[in-house]
């Protein structure tokens, strides 16, 4: 079928596997620091996606360039996220999600 | 001659643009700089440009004379720009619009009398309006005035036309509130403002009627097209039939519901007579010119009297080529114009204002032009109109100066302007009484002069023509003869009537005018000669009074009892526009003495405007001979009228009307007070806008404030409340949602959709039908008879053509598969509908040529119509018999045509059933 055979099938299904577990952990963890962890979980699930696709594709080389952008946004992402989670630690001494809900009101 | 015709040739005439740039440019200096240049700039900028711009109207008038003494057409034209384009119905090319300007013989005298006599009011204005603190915004008004009159006068179409009728109406409404802070002023300008309007309509309403049927807006296009016109349309009822109708008796709701038809001319030429009449004050739209006079005086006899007044007749005699296509609109210009002439002169018997006097009479001639107008006599119309120009011209002019004398003592703008306080004025102002019985003679009809030759050339074509139906007087229409109007016999007879009634009256009325101010004895104040104003001014320093604010006479005899200064003749500036125009009042008559010296100058100079539609026009048989006699009714309405009036108020001293108004005191209260017309309208037409205006306001607070928007807040509120219950503030719960979302759009995009686009061409019977692409998407389709698939496998195939039979149906199946295998279905009902044949002949042509001797005629030339032509939405059709020749060639021969030269029309579609859609 391709360069990869019928591997691509698999690496598709890792990549599900690690989304769901970032999903399912983004969604039940009260912790902002296991949230931001579960994004990352996320992120990389898609760029092991990506780079499968792009491997099976064959030509050129998008979907790898894809996820360079991918982890140079998810390293800001991280380092804007962290600057927050701390600022958020001085204000309330936790880091409980669910205690940042000022904007409802 | 020759160098001239070097410098302007006929087809880039800039002559033209000089004659009209001139007076805007005057406008601009005064409007923007005439505070800061002082009187005396103001006063030359302002009479320098209106005179130069009538010394290039004169050399524009020689040059026409030159071309027609070279036997070239007198036709000279001036291209500005193209403005814009408009559609038109014809499949032809776009109507273009631009702003062109024309002169021929009929706009080259008229631009002479807008600029000649405006350079005389121009000239009397400089005293007049001496003292006026507004100096430089008067002139600067006026000239503008000049100049949209002869943008109205020389454009070339129909847009550039009303953008100086608008334009004068801009003024006239400036003009009129000059005095703005009266509020009676401002009052008058106004309703002058709003009358024009609903005129103004009318004439819209036209050039959308020209533009639909004849796709041309300028004066060439429309009498080259003129022949569309003459197609007739239903006009009735308006859809189907008339709502409510069966509720009726069966033969009042056939009557009813029967088609009415008329022809495209007809319902132009009525909605040019709306836009005449407002411009030119006939009824019903009259009523502003009298109160117009409250404009200062000069304005009255430029704008009120000479010059925008006439704009209606020029505008019906400009489109001739149009009316005497329609006998229907010729008889209701007509019967307009000898009412208002009968109607206006009632009124002014008993008026005692000076000025309303005047108007009346105003109104009442321009009737009497609209009569000529109306039955053919387009020359004569427009004699009147030149005659008329400089001897109201003059009147008004003589009016002002004897209200500038009375402003010695009176300054309330009613005492000054009353009859009863004047008298006797022939002996302090020789030249201004001179000069006004001078007008007054021809006004009346005085034998030999001008207002004599043209009332009775007016007269006496009311009597003897008439215009003639078009086509023999009957159409073809949906297989039925539908008569088209035709003049009554009793038409001729009553017109002349009413004419020589009205004159009869203008001549009582102008003689009783003419004793109360100027015969007898001085009734305003005591003259006491060397006599000094109380209050320190001089005898000749009374000017700066001049319409001051403080009104202190009341109307009537307030003034009696004072004492005063002689009144005085008014300076030169002032008596000399006067001299030149009770002259021309005089003699203007030489132009077109038809029936005594056999003198016709101005019917041969307008000869190529006018040659081709008074072949329309019916002449009776032994009109040469009737042509003297019918001078003794006009003769008789002149002796009647003056001497009626010279008994009643000279010998008897007014006794006898006095008498008669105390016999019939609510006939003389309700002449007087003008029929109450005003008040009519007021309770009528004002009542219903006001009673409109009232639901509007209490709908807009009660409805829209009070339920409507109170509702949407409510709603707004409601939907507020509920949607902040979901707005908890914890990300999981956002994230939960955010996660369902991008589930159900990854579902969309992961199952296939079947949908497709059918392009129908139903008169051919093809149908085309293609499926909507999608990421991967493979097709199969079912469009036989039967249902089944055209292949068990899926393809690249997303559009099939198919056609059907007339009245058949057929269903096409299309199944899609996408990426991911998944399959979806869809079911398309395609139907050939059958053609609506309820017409009786279906779609026709009507083919309109114009023969080689110059007359039309017109042939059926039915289309082959496709088996299956799609419903129209009209469902009447039109027959035409197949050949109808024009009586008479009553057509206006096109001017640019080759002479004698086919003209090939455009096809003329009739409101057919599938027609070119």
């Amino acid at each position: 079928m391709s360069a990869f055979g019928h591997v691509l099938e698999h690496y598709v299904l890792v990549a599900t596997l690690i989304f769901g577990i970032g999903c399912v952990g983004f969604l039940v963890r009260r912790n902002v620091l296991v949230q931001l962890m579960s994004i990352e979980l996320m992120l990389n699930a898609v760029n092991l996606a990506l780079v499968a696709y792009d491997r099976e594709q064959g030509a050129g080389s998008t979907g790898q360039t894809f996820a360079f952008f991918v982890i140079a946004v998810a390293a800001a992402e991280v380092a804007v996220g962290l600057a927050i989670i701390l600022a958020f630690y001085r204000l309330r001494g936790t880091v409980d999600g669910d205690v940042a809900d000022t904007l409802r009101h | 001659m020759n160098p001239l015709a070097t410098v302007f040739p006929p087809n880039d005439f800039a002559l033209l643009a000089v004659i009209v740039g001139l007076p805007l440019v005057g406008a601009f200096v005064n409007g923007v700089f005439g505070k800061r240049l002082g009187k005396e700039a103001v006063t030359l900028m302002a009479l320098s440009s209106v005179g130069l711009s009538f010394l290039a109207s004169v050399a524009t008038f020689v040059a026409l004379r030159g071309a027609r003494a070279a036997e070239q057409a007198p036709r000279f034209v001036w291209q500005g720009w193209e403005w814009m384009r408009v559609s038109s119905r014809l499949d032809g090319p776009d109507v273009p619009i631009a702003f062109d300007l024309s002169v021929d013989p009929l706009s080259g005298t008229m631009i002479l009398v807008i600029t000649g006599v405006g350079f005389l009011i121009h000239l009397y204005s400089t005293k007049y309006m001496e003292a006026d603190a507004g100096y430089h915004r008067f002139f600067a008004y006026l000239n503008l005035f000049v100049f949209s009159m002869l943008v109205l006068v020389l454009g070339d179409s129909l847009p550039v036309l009303f953008v100086g009728w608008e334009g004068v109406g801009l003024c006239s409404y400036l003009l009129i509130g000059f005095w703005f802070h009266e509020d009676a002023n401002a009052a008058a300008g106004k309703k002058a403002f709003i009358a024009n309007r609903v005129g103004d309509f009318g004439l819209l309403v036209a050039m959308g009627l020209l533009v639909y049927h004849c796709g041309a807006l300028d004066w060439r296009g429309i009498d080259a097209a003129a022949h569309n016109l003459l197609v007739p349309k239903q006009v009735w009822p308006i859809g189907t039939h008339v709502p409510l109708a069966s509720l009726l008796p069966d033969s009042a709701a056939a009557w009813l519901n029967a088609p009415r038809y008329a022809t495209g001319a007809t319902m132009v030429g009525l909605a040019l007579l709306l836009g005449a009449a407002g411009k030119s004050a006939q009824i019903p739209l009259y009523v502003w010119l009298p109160d117009a006079m409250a404009g200062p005086t000069p304005v009255s006899a430029l704008i009120h009297a000479a010059t925008m007044v006439t704009a209606g007749v020029y505008l019906v005699c400009r489109l001739s080529g149009v009316f005497v296509l329609t006998p229907a609109a010729m008889f209701a210009v007509a019967f307009v114009g000898a009412l208002t002439a009968l109607f206006a002169a009632t009124i002014a018997l008993v008026q005692n204002d000076i000025k309303k006097v005047l108007a009346y009479s105003t109104v009442s001639q321009l009737g009497f032009m609209f009569l000529g107008a109306g039955v053919g006599a387009f020359s004569a119309g427009f004699f009147h109109v030149l005659t008329h120009a400089f001897f109201k011209a003059c009147l008004f002019l003589g009016a002002g100066s004897v209200i500038h004398a009375m402003h010695a003592r009176i300054h309330g703008t009613e005492a000054s302007q009353d009859m009863r306080n004047m008298g006797g004025l022939r002996k302090f102002m020789p030249v201004t009484f001179v000069t006004f019985a001078a007008a007054w003679a021809a006004i009346v009809g005085f034998p030999l002069t001008s207002g004599f030759f043209s009332k009775d050339e007016i007269l006496f074509k009311a009597f003897t023509s008439s215009p003639q139906a078009p086509l023999g007087g009957s159409m073809m229409v949906g297989g039925r003869s539908v008569e088209l109007f035709t003049w009554p016999e009793w038409a001729p007879i009553t017109l002349f009537v009413m004419g020589v009634a009205a004159a009869t009256m203008t001549a009582f009325y102008m003689t009783r005018l003419i004793v109360g101010t100027f015969l007898g004895d001085f009734r305003g104040w005591t003259v006491v000669p060397g006599w000094k104003a109380a209050h320190g001014h001089g005898d000749d320093a009374h000017d700066e009074h001049a319409h001051d604010e403080h009104a202190h006479d009341e109307p009537g005899h307030g003034a009696a009892g004072r004492e005063g200064p002689e009144p005085h003749e008014s300076p030169w500036q002032m008596t000399l526009p006067l001299v030149v125009l009770g002259a021309l009042a005089v003699v203007a008559g030489a132009l077109n003495a038809h029936a005594l010296f056999h003198s016709h100058l101005l019917d041969t100079w307008l000869e190529p405007v006018f040659q081709g539609v008074e072949k329309a026009i019916v002449v009776k048989e032994n009109s040469k001979a009737l042509e003297l006699p019918l001078l003794v009714p006009g003769l008789l309405a002149f002796a009647a009228g003056v001497g009626g009036a010279w008994w009643a108020y000279v010998a008897r001293g007014g006794e006898p009307m006095r008498a008669l108004a105390e016999r019939v005191p609510g006939l003389h209260q309700l002449v007087y007070e003008k029929w109450r017309i005003d008040e009519l309208y007021e309770e009528t037409f004002l009542g219903a806008v006001d009673a409109l205006a009232e639901f509007a306001v209490w709908f807009d607070k009660w409805v829209v404030d009070g339920l409507l928007a109170k509702l949407t807040a409510l709603l707004v509120a409601g939907g507020g409340a509920a949607l902040r219950l979901a707005q908890t503030g914890r990300t999981h719960a956002y994230a939960a949602l955010m996660v369902v979302g991008m589930a159900g759009l990854g579902w969309f995009f992961t199952a296939p959709h079947a949908q497709a686009k059918v392009e129908a061409n139903h008169d051919e019977g093809r149908y085309v039908v293609s499926a909507a692409p999608g990421l991967g998407y493979r097709y199969r389709w079912a469009t036989a008879e039967d249902g089944s698939w055209a292949s068990d496998e899926f393809g690249a195939q997303a559009k099939v053509e198919l056609s059907l039979e007339v009245g058949t149906s057929r269903t096409v199946k299309l199944a899609v598969e996408n990426a991911f295998g998944r399959v979806e279905e869809r079911t398309l009902l395609l139907e050939r509908p059958r053609p609506d044949r309820s017409g009786p002949g279906g779609a026709t042509t009507i083919e309109i040529n114009r023969g080689a001797d110059g007359r039309l005629e017109g042939q059926v030339a039915p289309r082959p119509i496709p088996s299956g032509a799609f419903p129209g939405p009209l469902g009447s059709a039109l027959r035409v018999p197949p050949s109808f020749p024009v009586p008479g060639g009553g057509m206006p021969a096109p001017r640019g045509a080759a002479p004698g030269g086919p003209v090939p029309a455009p096809g003329v579609a009739a409101p057919s059933p599938g027609g070119a859609r």
